[in-house]
């Protein structure tokens, strides 16, 4: 892995302007930075990011089997107890899932740390799956790239496919974001477009316009029942809103699957140690509740992981991270280093929320810069690459997106 | 390369303005004309007919008049009508009229009034012509029995979305999707956001 300069295409913005990616420049700042890329090679991409990756969304999976016969397990993520039939039928129904992305820290050597999952409503997918794909095939067409670079990005046609397997021909699907929103438009655009292709119809409504007919089934903007619904739109506050009550029995199709609820949650970090405890992909994670004591000196973990926190403590003495269970772009995110003043995220407005602890990965710096990388899920396959990179340590919503090659 | 990791292609023109990305959902537009009876269509075809003869009147305003009676709205009082369709522009239900002269039984129910009816050719979709009647609005426009889509006047020639004879008005129990429900209630979606900020956060990630 390997950060290298290369000259802009020279025409890029018009390009972006062209196609309506009207968010690559944000807040003064680059959103799409291509002033530079990542190069990996293919044993890095395949080793290191697809296979494992493939493998931690199987892990998920055992992890949702498990929580969602645990009352335990759908207390401490929050998942409201009248919701949890709704979740259970959708899991033992084998709803599928359609994409999510893998937030992970890695440097081009030694096994890729997850930090997150966004698997209910990862954004940034039209600048994975198809402005990066363009700027590729036309840096090759420059000829600054070799025509033999190639890319981990089969994104799109990943969706096609899955959409093809999860729904029949035909289906009417309705797509619901929040339209004033650029980028979460885009994310919603680029999936409907590869459910079009698919042979889908493809129906934007904004998420604020549904509504609830008198049969208690939704309705897009447009008064029409929504049969399926993409919504890119948390489950955590699906479950809340004014609304919750109507889901089980709005004969609708979500998508994703209401079981994603348990996985769009950072409470399934501390879940995943504990079912697969120095799993080389993962970094040793707790509850705050748990451990919060313990690491201050004035207490015990709690019983059920005092054996794991036992094992873990002097790696999270070193450094570790504090974050809510629900969460977005970094906020509520704290770092603390040993030696070092903590440092957070100023948003802090989901911090009422439980906190997780999790050791700290601390991100590889390219030119004072650190790269996240975006493991891209099409059902169960991990299918692409995206890179967010920013000065920060903790990854937030203006953090810049660069593309990345294979080597030739 | 053996293996190329990267799609063959992907949709290019997107991540658009909110107008591309709506025209991409946008039904297909159709030439359609209407009128507020059948002597009005058959004027007009023995005049300029650019796509309907006067057998397309004839065919099509019979066609409309049995759909408006089969999915035109029936309302049990005539105030509840009105108050949908105007004052003055609601009727007894003609088929329980006809019922009641059989000597049939039930109760009487109230429609709106059959003002119009349009024609849309849809002969790019290999269709032909067909039509859809046209009832009045609460607030003068008029519309089909489904109420998606409203016009100014009963005569008139324009482009239509194909879907506004495609899409006839259903019955309301087990809507499949695409067809007109009656909206009780909106905005219960985006309202309570556990992050709990204000402001244009993105609700991805």
């Amino acid at each position: 892995m390997q950060k290298i300069a290369l000259p802009e295409r020279p025409d890029w913005r018009a390009r972006a302007e062209e196609l309506g990616f009207t968010f690559a420049d944000m807040g003064g700042e680059p959103y799409w930075d291509e002033t530079s890329a990542y190069s990996f090679t293919l044993q890095e991409i395949e080793q290191d990011i697809e296979i494992p990756s493939t493998e931690l969304h199987a892990m998920c999976r055992e992890a949702v089997a498990r929580a969602i016969d645990s009352e335990d397990w759908l207390t401490r993520l929050a998942i409201p107890r009248e919701h949890w039939d709704f979740l259970r039928d959708s899991w033992t129904n084998g709803e599928p899932e359609l994409y999510g992305r893998f937030d992970l820290a890695y440097d081009g050597s030694g096994p890729a740390k997850l930090l997150e999952y966004n698997a209910d409503t990862p954004t940034s997918l039209y600048e994975s799956a198809s402005f990066q794909w363009l700027w590729l095939e036309e840096q090759q067409g420059l000829g600054v790239l070799s025509p033999d670079t190639d890319q981990f990005n089969r994104i799109h046609e990943a969706l096609v496919e899955r959409w093809a397997e999860i729904a029949d021909q035909g289906t009417e699907i309705h797509f619901a974001c929040d339209k004033d929103n650029p980028e979460d438009y885009a994310t919603v655009e680029a999936l409907g477009w590869s459910a079009r292709e698919a042979g889908m119809g493809a129906h934007l409504t904004a998420l604020a316009g549904i509504g609830l007919t008198e049969d208690d089934q939704f309705a897009d903007d447009e008064d029409r029942v929504i049969g399926t619904l993409f919504k890119l739109y948390p489950w955590e506050d699906m479950l809340r809103d004014d609304f919750a009550p109507f889901l089980a029995v709005s004969q609708t199709r979500f998508i994703e699957p209401p079981w994603k609820a348990i996985l769009s949650n950072k409470g399934i970090l501390p879940l995943l140690w504990e079912m697969f405890p120095g799993h080389p992909n993962l970094l040793p994670a707790f509850f705050a509740a748990d451990v919060e004591a313990a690491l201050r000196g004035d207490g015990a973990a709690a019983p059920a992981v005092a054996a794991a926190f036992a094992a873990a403590e002097s790696q999270l003495r070193r450094g570790h991270v504090t974050k809510p269970i629900f969460s977005r772009e970094g906020s509520g995110v704290t770092l603390y280093q040993q030696g070092a003043r903590p440092e957070t995220n100023a948003d802090d407005s989901y911090s009422h929320h439980p906190m997780i602890v999790q050791a700290l990965a601390p991100l590889p710096e390219f030119d004072g810069f650190r790269p996240v990388l975006g493991a891209w899920m099409v059902g169960e396959s991990c299918v692409g690459l995206g890179i967010r990179e920013d000065r920060a340590r903790i990854t937030h919503n203006l953090s810049r997106f660069k593309p990345h090659f294979i080597e030739a | 390369m053996s293996q190329r990791k990267r799609s063959r292609h992907v949709a290019l023109v997107l991540a658009g303005t909110a107008l591309l990305g709506l025209s991409a959902c946008r039904e297909e537009q159709v030439d359609a004309e209407s009128f507020p009876d059948l002597q009005s269509c058959v004027a007009a075809a023995q005049k300029n007919s650019l796509w309907f003869t006067e057998d397309d009147c004839r065919a099509n305003f019979a066609a409309a008049e049995k759909e408006y009676l089969e999915t035109a709205p029936r309302y049990e009082s005539k105030e509840l009508c009105e108050q949908e369709h105007g004052v003055g522009k609601c009727g007894g239900d003609p088929t329980q009229q006809q019922q009641a002269q059989n000597g049939g039984g039930g109760g009487f129910s109230f429609m709106p009034l059959l003002v119009g009816y349009m024609m849309g050719s849809m002969l790019s979709r290999g269709g032909g012509i067909f039509s859809q009647p046209m009832v009045q609005t609460a607030n003068g426009r008029y519309t089909t029995p489904s109420g998606n889509q409203s016009f100014a006047s009963n005569r008139g020639a324009g482009k239509v979305p194909s879907q506004v004879f495609t899409s006839k008005a259903a019955p309301t129990i087990g809507k499949p999707p695409l067809t007109q429900s009656a909206v009780q209630q909106r905005g219960g979606f985006g309202g309570s956001s556990t992050a709990r900020s204000s402001g244009s956060r993105s609700f991805g990630g």
